[in-house]
């Protein structure tokens, strides 16, 4: 069987474990004890308890290998990002300390079959958010049409009038996005969330897969993993494919700085793409035309990946107390003497209230019907789901639509009558604003913790590339809520993340 | 190449500069304490605190274990060993994407390593090895610099940086040496031996000179020698040389006045003579040439970091 063959291949240059093949029952034996199967779906275990078919090499070595390799293999993986510098900074008393962002070392599989849906699902998704960004800033026939509300356009913080009448190289608003996904109770793909500002994360999908990959080469070759190395040079070509010319397009990737806990990315994609990594303050606008500074002289740049906030982008336009931006870039940008991806005012098509209607959108922009479902969604705005909502408190999530981040939020179950009840205030004497969700049971994959395998609660943030064509490689960024039962998958509340390996049939 | 990315280059080596030089002067002096007499071992040990630290952190005690504490680990001071290990890092992750993978793990590993060491924590068994230790990864990384990075305009900003920084540290310790301080013994045979060592200078000098320990000499060949590294003659020319590479393409005015100053501090230690500096000459010869060095540091970052946008519109 594989797994015979795998025993002796994985560990180079360690002895051979001849060990028979042994079927380990999850909840009952080694490495698995404390692996609980509950009503979520499990990526790895089949509700009897069998293994998936496409985690069976996977489960032949984890079984086979000697107790505490695993932990070494671990420690190795987290040594490796601490010497890479894979770290954010944690400040008390005085004293900065540097953590690494927690990586688990057991992949997180996903099939063929079940990828090829979901680039179906996000390139159908992508195209029609840029569409309804191109139509929002332009003609608005969605708003005159009565599909979404003008109101909620209009009044969306996000919403950038500058942008009005000002046409983007290929109508390409969102050049990078990261979707959040989740599986329901039945296994079903379903998107959360859209990210269509600045999403991070992808230096990580690139970093696990480096680590990963070394801790079970003979798993990593036996299965069939598509590659992920090329996003950097994919990323290059949508941006380069942004500037009007095509011969000698000077690109620079804008950060916030080394402050910032992405700094790490930031400087990975530049590194990686060959292009100048810059500051706010080393870029100046003369004559709507954007430079940098440079020991001879002024270099002229044409494309900006920002890595920063519309809001931080140009204190003339926007804030203007934020120093991190470049005074003079949008009138530069408006000029059309300088591409920036990705557009500004993406933000109007990612709040929570949009995100409702984008099923809505693909059958209204494309007569099709949505590949990837939405989470189930109650817009309080709309009367019948506001009383559903009112009287389903207990059971279901409440956002506000404006809110991320976990503000302005009421999660039903875990709340009291009073807190219900007073919350029931906000929704009826602002209904607009608030949208609601039945919570979510977000699958488990197994998870390296204190010495064994358990099962913890995972999303899937794939990135899709869209410039004058739509690229998504063929990974993600698992995130995974480290926290036994919790299903906050956020770094800066107790989650980390994992390699996530699609495989090529 | 940015302005930022290249004064962030040129920082980040003068403090790996400065750290190498710390680590090896305290580790020299860790090890050659114990054949001196207290009173000659104090008056060196004074030296070495003169040439690593401002007034402000000057540990007031003679004590071996609390210099080496204030020199090499307190965090406060801004030139102790790790403060500079620090600078050299948040430098080199200012411009990250400058430097190879192997650059940056190198630096980082050092840094990590040393960041919690405390003097207590060394002092039981052979505190010198921590040094070595430190100077063996300081040489590796001086290697790795020199063959994973491109030589392009960073690596002689790179350069420029080292070598204005060891220019300048060993023009200190040798005045140190050579300048008469009323109440400090005058270094002896052994402190001429030391002096050799902190500038890794013994073998070759004994190469030029024969084992004959004579202070003119040794002036001569740590300051004058065009082929020893830590020679004063053979830093400035490798000044020199960065600044006729880097910013080839800027205006030739403002290039004109950063290479004036490079080519007359080049002729102040090319035709200067060692029989001019004996009897107390060397003193102010080398507090010229400190002076001189830090003007080129100056116009350097005028001409070529913070010059005024308007002037190239």
């Amino acid at each position: 069987m594989q797994q015979d063959a795998l025993a002796h291949t994985e560990d180079f240059g360690g002895p051979d474990q001849h060990q028979p093949n042994r079927v380990c029952v999850p909840g009952r034996d080694a490495p698995y004890e404390h692996y609980t199967l509950g009503k979520p779906y499990d990526e790895m275990f089949a509700r009897d308890g069998t293994v998936h078919p496409h985690y069976a090499a996977l489960d032949g070595r984890l079984t086979t290998l000697p107790p505490g390799e695993l932990l070494r293999r671990q420690q190795a993986c987290e040594l490796s990002f601490l010497h890479q510098g894979i770290t954010f900074t944690v400040y008390n008393d005085n004293q900065a300390t540097e953590r690494i962002i927690p990586t688990d070392l057991l992949p997180r599989i996903v099939t063929a079959a079940e990828w090829a849906r979901i680039e179906a699902g996000l390139k159908q998704r992508i195209h029609v958010l840029n569409l309804f960004l191109r139509d929002i800033y332009g003609d608005a026939r969605v708003l005159k049409d009565g599909i979404v509300p003008r109101s909620m356009i209009y009044g969306s913080k996000h919403y950038r009038r500058e942008m009005r009448g000002l046409p983007v190289p290929h109508g390409a608003y969102v050049n990078v996005c990261g979707s959040d996904l989740v599986r329901d109770e039945a296994g079903n793909f379903v998107v959360l969330e859209d990210n269509l500002r600045v999403p991070s994360g992808v230096s990580y999908m690139l970093a696990n897969r480096d680590v990963v990959r070394r801790a079970f080469p003979a798993v990593f070759r036996s299965v069939g993993v598509r590659p992920i190395e090329h996003y950097p040079n994919e990323l290059l070509a949508t941006l380069r494919s942004l500037a009007p010319f095509h011969e000698d397009v000077s690109i620079a990737v804008l950060t916030p700085g080394v402050f910032n806990s992405a700094y790490f990315e930031h400087a990975f994609l530049a590194r990686q793409m060959g292009v100048e990594l810059v500051e706010g303050r080393d870029l100046l606008v003369n004559d709507n035309v954007v430079y940098a500074r440079t020991t001879s002289g002024l270099k002229r740049i044409d494309v900006i990946y920002r890595r920063i906030d519309d809001d931080f982008v140009d204190p003339l336009i926007f804030r203007e107390d934020s120093s991190l931006g470049v005074p003079g870039l949008f009138n530069a940008y408006r000029a059309g003497n300088v591409v920036v991806a990705n557009a500004l005012g993406t933000g109007v098509a990612d709040d929570k209230a949009v995100y409702a209607y984008v099923p809505r959108l693909i059958r209204y922009y494309l007569s099709e019907e949505p590949i990837l479902d939405n989470v189930e969604t109650y817009l309080c705005r709309e009367e019948k789901s506001l009383s559903h909502v009112l009287a389903n408190l207990d059971k279901l999530v409440v956002k506000a639509v404006g809110e991320s981040g976990g503000y302005g939020m009421l999660v039903g179950p875990h709340a009291t009558q009073a807190e219900r009840d007073d919350f029931a205030q906000k929704i009826k004497s602002d209904p607009d604003n608030y949208i609601a969700q039945p919570t979510i049971q977000l699958s488990t994959a197994p998870t390296f913790v204190d010495g064994g395998v358990e099962p913890r609660h995972v999303d899937l943030r794939p990135f899709i590339l869209h410039g004058e064509h739509t690229t998504i490689v063929p990974g993600a960024l698992t995130r995974v809520a480290l926290k036994r039962g919790s299903l906050v998958v956020n770094s800066s509340q107790g989650g980390g993340s994992k390699d996530t390996w699609v495989l090529s049939e | 190449m940015l302005s930022r990315v290249a004064d962030s280059l040129y920082w980040m080596a003068r403090y790996i500069e400065r750290g190498e030089h710390t680590a090896r002067l305290i580790a020299v002096k860790l090890e050659s304490m114990v054949e001196q007499t207290r009173e000659d071992a104090d008056a060196s040990w004074h030296r070495v605190v003169e040439a690593l630290s401002g007034q402000e952190f000057a540990p007031k005690a003679h004590d071996a274990y609390v210099i080496t504490q204030a020199l090499a680990f307190n965090r406060v001071n801004s030139s102790s060993l790790v403060s500079s290990l620090r600078g050299a890092r948040d430098n080199a992750r200012q411009v990250r994407e400058q430097l190879s993978t192997e650059v940056w793990e190198h630096l980082n590993k050092l840094y990590l390593r040393l960041q919690p060491v405390t003097a207590e924590a060394v002092w039981g068994h052979h505190p010198a090895r921590v040094f070595r230790e430190a100077l063996e990864d300081f040489h590796t990384l001086e290697g790795v610099v020199y063959s994973t990075l491109s030589h392009n305009e960073g690596w002689h900003f790179i350069q420029l940086g080292r070598h204005l920084e060891r220019a300048q540290l060993v023009s200190r310790l040798l005045d140190l040496h050579y300048r008469q301080v009323p109440g400090v013994t005058a270094p002896k045979y052994f402190d001429w031996l030391v002096l050799l060592k902190f500038c890794t200078a013994f073998e070759p000098y004994c190469k030029a000179y024969t084992a004959q320990i004579r202070p003119e000499k040794i002036a001569e060949f740590l300051v004058f020698d065009g082929e020893f590294p830590h020679s004063v003659r053979f830093s400035i020319d490798r000044v020199c040389d960065a600044l006729f590479r880097v910013a080839p393409a800027a205006p030739p005015a403002r290039r004109a006045v950063v290479e004036r100053l490079a080519g007359k501090l080049k002729a102040t230690v090319d035709f200067g003579q060692i029989e001019e500096l004996m009897s107390g000459a060397i003193v102010p010869f080398l507090a010229d040439i400190t002076k001189q060095c830090e003007g080129i540091h100056e116009s350097v970052h005028l001409s070529y970091i913070s010059y005024g946008a308007e002037t190239v519109l």
